[in-house]
């Protein structure tokens, strides 16, 4: 037994798989995703065929791929999913609100497997167990009418079974394996794992064999015998493989009485019966009481269940009698796949040539303009081209950075869909602008500040459905989460029409806190308190939230983003949280200015205005404080010519242009000599090669290849307040 | 036992290749691996409130890179730019800096038998920084450990370091 082969999992073990593991990881996720996707959108009664194909496919490359690398827990998994889908897809079965819990729940469970697979297996693997036992339960569908087993496989053949296989796939078979003949028994050992390892496979039994490079197996199992050759491929090669079913023959097999019993037994923990099914089964009075398996959802009073799903046992019985779907003939459509995958960092490499290029476009043009035009007509033209292009290159290359918020707002029905369920509420949930793009840092980093809202809205704001009708609103309550381009900025709204917050309630928690209130505060103040550390306003601390970390975290992460939170609230009628962000952190629209011979960047999105000032327009107060006076305010001057101690060799010329920035929420007036234009510039990190510099928020290229110095707005604002 | 791998190490570190470049009437070597590329001196962008030896920072292919002038660093007489002043950029371990030097002699192989210590002197250079002499008939060469060097307090690269 060679310890190497034996870690190698597979006659032809040697070729190294790990270098395809995060391609499988990647499209398993995508695929796990795309099925949740579609068993939301799943309309139970009227499922076409094109739906259902497309969710068994997900859950089929799942299986392929986690057989291939060997994540036999996943793959073990996701068989047990494939076969409910395949049943559901030959329409065997009908679809309920069940199954597609089960399924979801399933996918999770995936999810969780492969990300401990990623990280390289460490830690407790979730268990599978419960849920392959439901889902086969559910898979079983009509078997739940029959008469407790007496010939346990009988039961399902009468179904219509297009296949060529003797035995129905979902009943109980017994069958002989015969595996070699083998080099290494290892393999034939890993075959018997597998049936370990892959809960409800069956049960596997050595028996005994005179040939020493063979082994022979017992199984007793529901899998029909061509998936159980696909799985005993990681391992032997399928002609090194001999299957014989023996269930109609038991006199034949020796131990045949043993056999016989753990048929019994297998039977008795996929069917569950009445017996061991009491933790599942339906509070009494339920009207949905023959279907077991459903239990778990009756718990959550109110959920959106829906009784026409429940299609009695005996019509799905004859529905499968007068649709027999061939499995071959099923479409087989591939979807092809719209996008590639690629490193960000490959990206950004692009964005970072592409500069470059548009740097050296523009020396090209200013260069050429010496030139007699006449004379070098073509080469004028070529230029004029080559100025187009690049420019529409590099439009495209920073396009490739931005994804639609669709990414976000994609995982909240789900969450929302869960935790409606939980809480007993009944929700709605509207999403608009989806396609909304936003660079895709800021869209990583936004996601869990608007989890974080959403849930609140969910937990806090909507009310109970009970409460809600005594309040004279519709039952169902709506969570609408909005993106919209403003400006430079993206505006994302979460929108709860619940009971909104109470003034009264905030005011007197924060005075309980200790912080300083009063009750004449204007609204707007009053819930920004909220955002204060370990301040929440939930009534009953629920494992949702209300734990007070939430409000203050949502906040920092949101202004680290250079983002801005607002909240309007109206008791009894709803709450509307604005997360106003910058479109991206790499490319910013800028405002240059001159002072002396440099030239300065502002973020366009700070500048208010700009107007020229005669030098007697400017005050002073103090020690030499200066004031300007714009319309009717008095507003602080900052001279940038000071701050960066800018030689000036022109002593004659003094700036005489002002420029009002707004920044955390006051204004002052930036005295410049020159506004220089407007333009969209790729923000560049000063501190990966060198360090933060002062009233500095980072760098830019200018057309000319010269750096440019980003002015941080906010410094410069709080630099004026003291 | 310690003592034997520490004269292997250094036998091995002075057979590095170095490159060596003048500062005024000095000649200096820096290990060839920390070198990126040599390029002309283009006015950088200031930087408000630095070191007078800080030049600024310039834009090398799209990277922000700030710039020394170790001829103001070290205290040379005179520091012209022109069209011959070199700039050497360095990748150290932690960032991309260019220094200002003279020129640049040439790229050479140092045997272990020239590789001198050096005597405790008195000397702008950081001592930490400086690895040794090389003796090359009649020339002296002044082996520099440019990343400690750039890394010390003294260069306020770093953000820690106090303006």
């Amino acid at each position: 037994m060679s310890d190497a082969q034996q870690h190698g999992g597979g006659a032809e073990g040697d070729f190294d798989l790990t270098q395809f593991y995060q391609i499988f990881f990647e499209e398993a996720a995508e695929n796990l995703d795309l099925m949740e996707q579609m068993l939301l959108s799943l309309h139970l009664e009227t499922a076409d065929d094109e739906e259902l194909n497309g969710i068994f496919r997900c859950a089929h490359s799942v299986k392929g791929g986690a057989a291939t690398f060997g994540f036999t827990d996943v793959a073990g998994l996701t068989h047990q999913m494939e076969s409910l889908l395949d049943r559901l897809r030959r329409h065997e079965i009908q679809p309920n609100l069940a199954m597609v819990d089960v399924l979801l729940q399933s996918a999770d469970v995936s999810r969780s497997l492969l990300a401990r697979h990623q990280a390289g297996g460490i830690g407790e693997p979730p268990s599978t167990e419960a849920l392959v036992q439901r889902i086969s339960e559910l898979a079983l569908g009509e078997g739940q009418s029959v008469a407790p087993i007496v010939a346990p496989s009988a039961a399902f053949e009468s179904t219509v079974q297009p296949q060529l296989q003797p035995v129905a796939a979902e009943g109980e078979r017994t069958l002989e394996i015969m595996v070699g003949p083998l080099k290494d028994m290892a393999h034939a050992e890993a075959i018997r794992e597998l049936f370990r390892d892959i809960p409800g496979l069956g049960t596997i039994k050595a028996l005994a064999c005179d040939q020493a490079d063979m082994r022979k197996f017992s199984v007793v199992s529901s899998t029909s015998t061509d998936e159980l050759l696909d799985l005993f491929e990681f391992h032997v090669s399928r002609s090194q493989v001999a299957i014989q079913d023996v269930t109609k023959n038991l006199t034949v097999v020796q131990p045949a009485l043993a056999v016989r019993a753990d048929a019994v037994e297998a039977f008795r923990a996929t069917q569950a019966l009445p017996g061991t099914m009491a933790q599942d089964d339906p509070p009494p009075g339920t009207p949905l009481a023959p279907s077991p398996g459903f239990g778990f959802f009756d718990g959550a009073p109110g959920a959106p269940t829906n009784p026409s799903a429940y299609v009695p046992p005996a019509v799905e019985k004859v529905a499968t009698q007068v649709k027999p779907v061939e499995k071959s003939n099923a479409p087989l459509a591939q979807v092809e796949a719209a996008t590639i995958r690629v490193s960000i960092s490959k990206v950004d490499q692009l964005i970072n040539l592409v500069g470059e290029l548009v740097i050296t476009q523009a020396m090209l043009a200013q260069n050429s303009r010496a030139l007699e035009s006449g004379q070098f007509q073509k080469l004028m033209a070529g230029l004029a081209d080559l100025d187009r292009n690049t420019r529409d290159l590099q439009e495209s290359v920073m396009s490739i950075r931005m994804i639609p918020m669709s990414v976000v707002f994609s995982r909240f029905p789900r969450m929302l869909r869960d935790l409606a369920f939980k809480l007993g509420k009944k929700v709605d949930f509207v999403t608009m602008g989806e396609s909304t793009e936003l660079d895709k840092g800021l869209v990583e980093k936004i996601t869990d500040p608007l989890t974080h809202l959403v849930r609140n809205s969910c937990d806090h704001g909507v009310e109970m459905p009970e409460e809600r009708i005594r309040a004279g609103k519709p039952e169902t309550g709506t969570i609408t989460l909005s993106a919209a381009h403003q400006g430079g900025s993206i505006v994302i709204e979460v929108r709860d029409d619940g009971r909104g917050m109470s003034r009264e309630k905030i005011l007197k928690k924060a005075r309980e806190r200790g912080l300083d209130v009063s009750d004449q505060m204007p609204d707007a103040e009053v819930w920004q308190l909220i955002f204060a550390p370990g301040f929440s306003t939930a009534e009953v601390v629920t494992d949702v939230s209300g734990r007070g970390v939430g409000m203050d975290v949502v906040k920092r992460n949101i202004t680290a983003l250079n983002g801005t939170v607002e909240i309007d609230s109206a008791e009894g009628y709803g709450m509307r949280v604005s997360v106003r962000l910058p479109l991206t952190l790499a490319i910013m629209d800028g405002m240059s200015v001159g002072v002396g011979k440099e030239v300065y960047m502002l973020p366009l999105s700070s500048v208010i205005e700009s107007f020229q000032v005669k030098a007697d327009a400017i005050n002073t107060v103090g020690h030499g404080a200066q004031l300007v006076k714009v319309r009717d305010e008095y507003m602080p001057v900052v001279e940038l010519e000071r701050v960066f101690q800018i030689p000036r060799t022109d002593r004659d010329r003094p700036s005489d242009i002002m420029v009002v920035i707004e920044a955390e929420g006051s204004r002052v007036a930036l005295l410049v000599d020159d506004l220089l234009g407007q333009q969209q510039v790729v923000v560049k990190n000063l501190e990966s090669n060198y360090r933060k510099i002062p009233n500095v928020s980072g760098a830019t290229i200018l057309g000319d290849g010269k750096v440019a110095l980003i002015l941080d707005t906010g410094a410069l604002v709080r630099r004026s307040r003291h | 036992m310690t003592a034997m791998g520490q004269t292997q190490d250094q036998v091995f570190a002075n057979e590095r290749e170095y490159l060596t470049f003048r500062l005024d009437r000095e000649e200096f070597g820096i290990d060839i691996l920390k070198v990126q590329e040599i390029r002309g001196y283009e006015p950088p962008t200031r930087i408000a409130n630095a070191p007078n030896f800080i030049k600024g920072v310039f834009n090398l292919r799209g990277t922000i890179v700030p710039i020394v002038d170790l001829r103001l660093k070290f205290d040379c007489p005179k520091s012209d730019y022109d069209s011959s002043t070199v700039v050497i950029v360095l990748n150290l371990s932690r960032r991309i800096v260019g220094i200002v030097v003279d020129s640049v002699s040439d790229v050479l192989t140092l045997p272990a038998d020239n590789f001198k210590v050096a005597p405790d002197i008195d000397t702008i250079i950081d001592r930490d920084a400086v690895v040794g002499l090389g003796s090359l008939r009649d020339r002296m060469l002044i082996l520099l450990d440019i990343e400690k060097l750039m890394a010390g307090q003294s260069m306020a690269l770093a953000s820690d370091a106090t303006v």
